[in-house]
C-alpha cells in the first residue's frame, strides 16, 4: 500500500483532499509523487519533466495534482488556476542546488502572495530533497535561506528527503495528515 | 540574497564569491553542458595573476568543479561541438599561443599548432653561416639588424630575441639555439566558432581563428585541417561569426588599426569595411545588428553592410560587452561593463536596465547555467565571480532615451463626435455671418457710447471715488460696520500721487437730517503722505425707528474749490436695533 493510502484508511475519510505538489524543475516532486501513489501504480522509470506538466491521481481518499514549475514562466498562468481548487501543498527544493535556491525562494514567495493562497490557512510541507547528496544543505539552511520564519499565517513543516529511497517522506506525511485532520474538525 | 534597486528587482543574487581568484575576459568565458546531463558548466581560460597560474578552470552551481594547468596565456575560448558521437557532449578549445588546446571529457585531446610562416631567406643564409662558424655573434648582430630594416619578410622570434640581448650573453644564445631550424610563428589573437552545415544547437561546429599576422582560417572540426584562410589589413582583435560554413556565413571582425571588417562566403578579402572614429574595444552582434563599444566610450549600431545606424554616448569607459540572448522569450540585447562599476543592459539604443556591481567586472557571460536559462555571470576585476539569475517575471519596457518627439505627441486626442446642434449652428453661421457681424457691431458701438456717457457724467459730478485732479491725486473708500442705531463710517484716504503730499483737505457729509445724526458732519483732513491709508472714522445715528434706510453723500473738499475733489454715496444699511431714546 501506498503511504497516503494508509492515511486516508486511518482517517477513514470519505472526500477527497486536493494537494497541490510545486517545486522547481528536478527538485525531485515526480520522484516522491511516484513514492506516496498506491504501489501497483508506482512507476519504475523516471524521465525529467520538461516545460510544464500536471499529473493527477488518486489515492482512495486524496487527489494529487502536480506542477512542474520551471522554463521561463511561460505556462504559469495556466498552473495557477489550480491554486483554487488546493487544500494542502507540498512544496520539494533540491537542496543540492545552491544556485538555484533564491529562484525556489522567489517561485515561494510569488505563490504565498497569489490571492488564491495569500489569505487562506492551508498548510505546507516542505520537501528538503536529495539529501543524500555530497554537499546538499541541511533542512535547517533551506529553510533559513526560504525564511520560511516569514510564514506566519500558515501552518509550515521541512523535513529533509531522500526520495529515490523514500527516506523522510513519512514523517513529512504524518504531519500533513494531522494538519488535515484538524482543519476537517 | 536581496534585491537590489537599481535594476528594478530584474535579477535574483545567487552566488557572489569575491574570492574567487578568477581572472579572466569574456572572450575566455563559455557556458556548456559538459557532461551531457543538462547540468551546464561554466569554462574559463584563467589568466591568473602575473605569469603564472594560468588553468582551465570549470564550475558546477557555486562550486569549483575541475581544474587544469594552461601552459600558455588564453586568448580565448569556446565550447563547440567536433564530431556527432553519441551522447553529445561539446569539447573545449582553448587558443593560447600558436596553438588550439582542445580538451573533450575535461581532458586534453588534441593540440593544433598553427602552419609557420615564410621564413626570410637572408635570415636562413646568415644563421646558415653561424652554424658553420663562419661569423661571430657581433657580425650576426650586425647582419640580423640590417635585415630587419629593409625586409619585408619579418624576422623570426628567435633573431628578435637575439638582438635584444646583452653582448655578453649573446654567444651563450647563439650555441644553443643555431643547430635547430628557424621557425616563425604567428599567435592568434581571437577564436569564434562556425556551424559547419546546420544550424541546429548541437550541429557540428568549425573553429575560426585570428592571427597577429592579420590572416582569419576556417578550421575543420574533425581533421584540424585549414578549410578556408581569408586576409586582413590588420591584426584582429575582436571577432562574430555567424552562419554555416557550407551555406553562407559572416565574420565580423574588429582591428587593431581602428576598423571593423565584414568577410563573407564568396570571397578572402574583407567584403565591407566600418571606419570608426575611435578604436572598438567590444564586438557584440544581436540579430542583424553589429553592436560596437568604442574607446570614446560610445556604443554604435551597423548594419551588416556597415551602414551606421545610431551612436550613444555612455557615463564611462567600456571594460567589456556580452550578448544577452533568450531565446525562450524571444529578448536579445547587449549587456556592456562599466569602469564606474555598472553593468547596463542596451536593447538597440534604448538602456533597459543598470546593474551596480561591487568591483569592476571584466567578463561577461549570458545564458544557460546549471538548470536557469537566463543566467548572467560576470567575474571581477578583484577576481571575484557572480551569478544572477534573471527573475522569471522580469520584463524590461523600452524606454526612448534618445532626444526626439516626446511620447505624448503620437497620443491621439479624444476629440467628441459632431452633433447636429453644431452642424445646425455652424451652418447658421455660415449663412448669416454678415448680419450677425452687423449687429454685434452695433451693440458694441451702444455699450461703448452708454460707458462714455456714464463716465463724463461721474466726471462732472465729481461722483468717482477716483480723484481726476492731477494736484490731487485721491483714492477713496467707505466701511460701514455695525447693526444700528449706531453705525461707524470709516473712509479709508489715500493719496496716490508718488512723492507729493496733499494738505488742506475736508470731508464733509450730506444726509437727511430726520433719518441720521451724526456727531461731526464736518471734519478737516490730517496732511497725507503719498502711499499711506488714512483711517477717518465718524458716528452715525440712525434716528427713525421705522426700519428704512437713505444714502449718505460724502464729499472730499480742498479749500479755495466750490466743487468737491471726491463724492461718495454710501448706501446705509437698515437699522436693525431700536433707539435708545
Ligand atoms: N540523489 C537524489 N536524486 C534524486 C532525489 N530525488 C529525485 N532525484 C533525481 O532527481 C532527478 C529529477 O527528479 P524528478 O522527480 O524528475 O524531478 P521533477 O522535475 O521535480 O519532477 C531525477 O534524476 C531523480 O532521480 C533524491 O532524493 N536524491
Ligand atoms: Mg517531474
Amino acid at each position: 500500500m501506498g503511504l497516503f493510502d494508509k492515511l486516508a484508511g486511518w482517517l477513514g475519510l470519505k472526500k477527497e483532499v486536493n494537494v497541490l505538489c510545486l517545486g522547481l524543475d528536478n527538485s525531485g516532486k515526480t520522484t516522491i509523487i511516484n513514492q506516496l501513489k498506491p504501489t501497483n501504480a508506482q512507476a519504475q522509470d523516471i524521465v525529467p519533466t520538461i516545460g510544464f506538466s500536471i499529473e493527477k491521481f488518486k489515492t482512495s481518499s486524496l487527489s494529487f495534482t502536480v506542477f512542474d514549475m520551471s522554463g521561463q514562466g511561460r505556462y504559469r498562468n495556466l498552473w495557477e488556476h489550480y491554486y483554487k481548487e488546493g487544500q494542502a501543498i507540498i512544496f520539494v527544493i533540491d537542496s543540492a542546488d545552491k544556485l538555484r535556491m533564491v529562484v525556489a525562494k522567489e517561485e515561494l514567495d510569488t505563490l504565498l502572495n497569489h490571492p488564491d493562497i495569500k489569505h487562506r490557512r492551508i498548510p505546507i510541507l516542505f520537501f528538503a530533497n536529495k539529501m543524500d547528496v555530497r554537499d546538499a544543505l541541511s533542512s535547517v539552511k533551506v529553510s533559513q535561506l526560504l525564511c520560511l520564519e516569514n510564514i506566519k499565517d500558515k501552518p509550515w513543516h521541512i523535513c529533509a528527503t531522500n526520495a529515490l529511497k523514500g527516506e523522510g517522506l513519512q514523517e513529512g506525511v504524518d504531519w500533513l495528515q494531522d494538519q488535515i485532520k484538524t482543519m476537517r474538525t | 540574497m536581496s534585491e537590489s534597486g537599481s535594476d528594478g528587482g530584474k535579477w535574483l543574487d545567487a552566488h557572489y564569491d569575491p574570492v574567487a581568484s578568477l581572472y579572466t575576459f569574456s572572450s575566455c568565458v563559455d557556458l556548456a553542458d559538459l557532461s551531457g546531463d543538462g547540468e551546464s558548466r561554466l569554462v574559463v581560460g584563467d589568466l591568473g595573476s602575473g605569469s603564472s597560474g594560468m588553468k582551465l578552470k570549470v564550475f558546477r552551481g557555486t562550486a569549483l568543479m575541475s581544474e587544469s594547468t594552461l601552459l600558455d596565456l588564453p586568448a580565448g575560448l569556446v565550447a563547440f561541438f567536433m564530431d556527432l558521437h553519441e551522447p553529445r557532449i561539446p569539447a573545449v578549445a582553448v587558443a593560447s599561443g600558436p596553438c588550439i588546446y582542445v580538451y573533450k571529457n575535461l581532458r586534453p585531446y588534441f593540440k593544433f599548432t598553427l602552419p609557420s610562416l615564410e621564413v626570410n631567406t637572408l635570415e636562413q643564409d646568415v644563421w646558415q653561416q653561424v652554424r658553420e662558424g663562419q661569423i661571430d655573434p657581433p657580425t650576426l648582430k650586425e647582419m640580423l639588424e640590417s635585415i630587419r630594416m629593409k625586409a619585408d619578410v619579418p624576422l623570426s622570434v628567435r633573431s628578435l630575441r637575439f638582438l635584444s640581448l646583452d653582448t655578453s650573453d649573446m654567444g651563450e644564445y647563439v650555441q644553443l639555439h643555431k643547430q635547430q631550424p628557424i621557425r616563425r610563428q604567428t599567435v592568434i589573437t581571437c577564436i569564434g566558432t562556425l556551424k559547419k552545415s546546420t544550424a541546429d544547437e548541437d550541429g557540428v561546429s568549425c573553429l575560426v581563428i585570428g592571427t597577429e599576422c592579420s590572416d582569419v582560417y576556417i578550421l575543420d572540426p574533425e581533421a584540424f585541417i585549414v578549410l578556408y584562410k581569408m586576409s586582413l589589413p590588420a591584426a584582429p582583435t575582436l571577432m562574430d561569426v555567424t552562419g554555416q560554413y557550407d551555406v553562407e556565413f559572416r565574420i565580423t571582425v574588429a582591428c587593431r588599426n581602428g576598423n571593423i571588417y565584414i568577410l563573407r562566403r564568396e570571397s578572402d578579402k574583407p567584403k565591407y569595411c566600418i571606419e570608426l572614429a575611435s578604436h572598438p574595444v567590444g564586438l557584440v552582434r544581436v540579430g542583424k545588428i553589429v553592436v560596437v563599444g568604442c574607446a570614446d566610450e560610445s556604443l554604435q549600431g551597423f548594419t551588416q553592410k556597415g551602414k551606421k545606424l545610431w551612436r550613444i554616448v555612455l557615463p564611462a569607459p567600456i571594460i567589456t560587452m556580452a550578448a544577452m540572448d533568450l531565446p525562450t522569450r524571444g529578448f536579445q540585447a547587449v549587456l556592456v561593463g562599466l569602469a564606474n562599476c555598472e553593468v547596463q543592459l542596451y536593447r538597440e539604443k534604448n538602456l533597459l536596465s543598470t546593474i551596480k556591481t561591487p568591483d569592476v567586472v571584466t567578463s561577461i557571460c549570458f545564458g544557460r547555467y546549471g538548470r536557469e536559462d537566463g543566467t548572467l555571470i560576470m567575474t571581477t576585476k578583484g577576481g571575484g565571480l557572480m551569478v544572477k539569475i534573471l527573475k522569471r517575471t522580469a520584463v524590461f519596457d523600452d524606454r526612448d532615451s534618445s532626444a526626439g518627439p516626446p511620447l505624448a505627441q503620437s497620443v491621439r486626442l479624444n476629440v467628441p463626435k459632431k452633433t447636429k446642434l453644431y452642424v445646425d449652428q455652424t451652418l447658421r453661421e455660415r449663412e448669416n455671418g454678415l448680419a450677425m457681424h452687423r449687429a454685434f457691431q452695433m451693440d458694441l458701438s451702444r455699450l461703448r457710447l452708454a460707458a462714455a456717457k456714464a463716465y463724463v457724467k461721474a466726471l462732472e459730478s465729481s461722483l468717482t471715488p477716483m480723484s481726476s485732479s492731477l494736484t490731487e491725486p485721491l483714492k477713496m473708500n467707505a466701511v460701514v460696520q455695525g447693526l444700528g442705531p449706531s453705525f461707524k463710517l470709516t473712509l479709508n484716504v489715500q493719496n496716490t500721487a508718488a512723492c507729493r503730499p496733499v494738505m488742506n483737505l475736508a470731508v464733509s457729509f450730506l444726509y437727511d437730517e430726520n433719518l441720521y445724526r451724526m456727531r461731526n458732519p464736518y471734519m478737516r483732513i490730517p496732511l497725507l503722505v503719498p502711499g499711506l491709508i488714512y483711517p477717518i472714522e465718524t458716528f452715525v445715528e440712525c434716528t427713525s425707528d421705522r426700519g428704512i434706510s437713505d444714502i449718505i453723500k460724502v464729499f472730499i473738499l480742498t479749500k479755495g474749490r466750490s466743487s468737491p475733489l471726491l463724492t461718495a454715496h454710501i448706501n446705509m444699511p437698515v437699522s436693525e436695533g431700536l433707539t435708545l431714546n
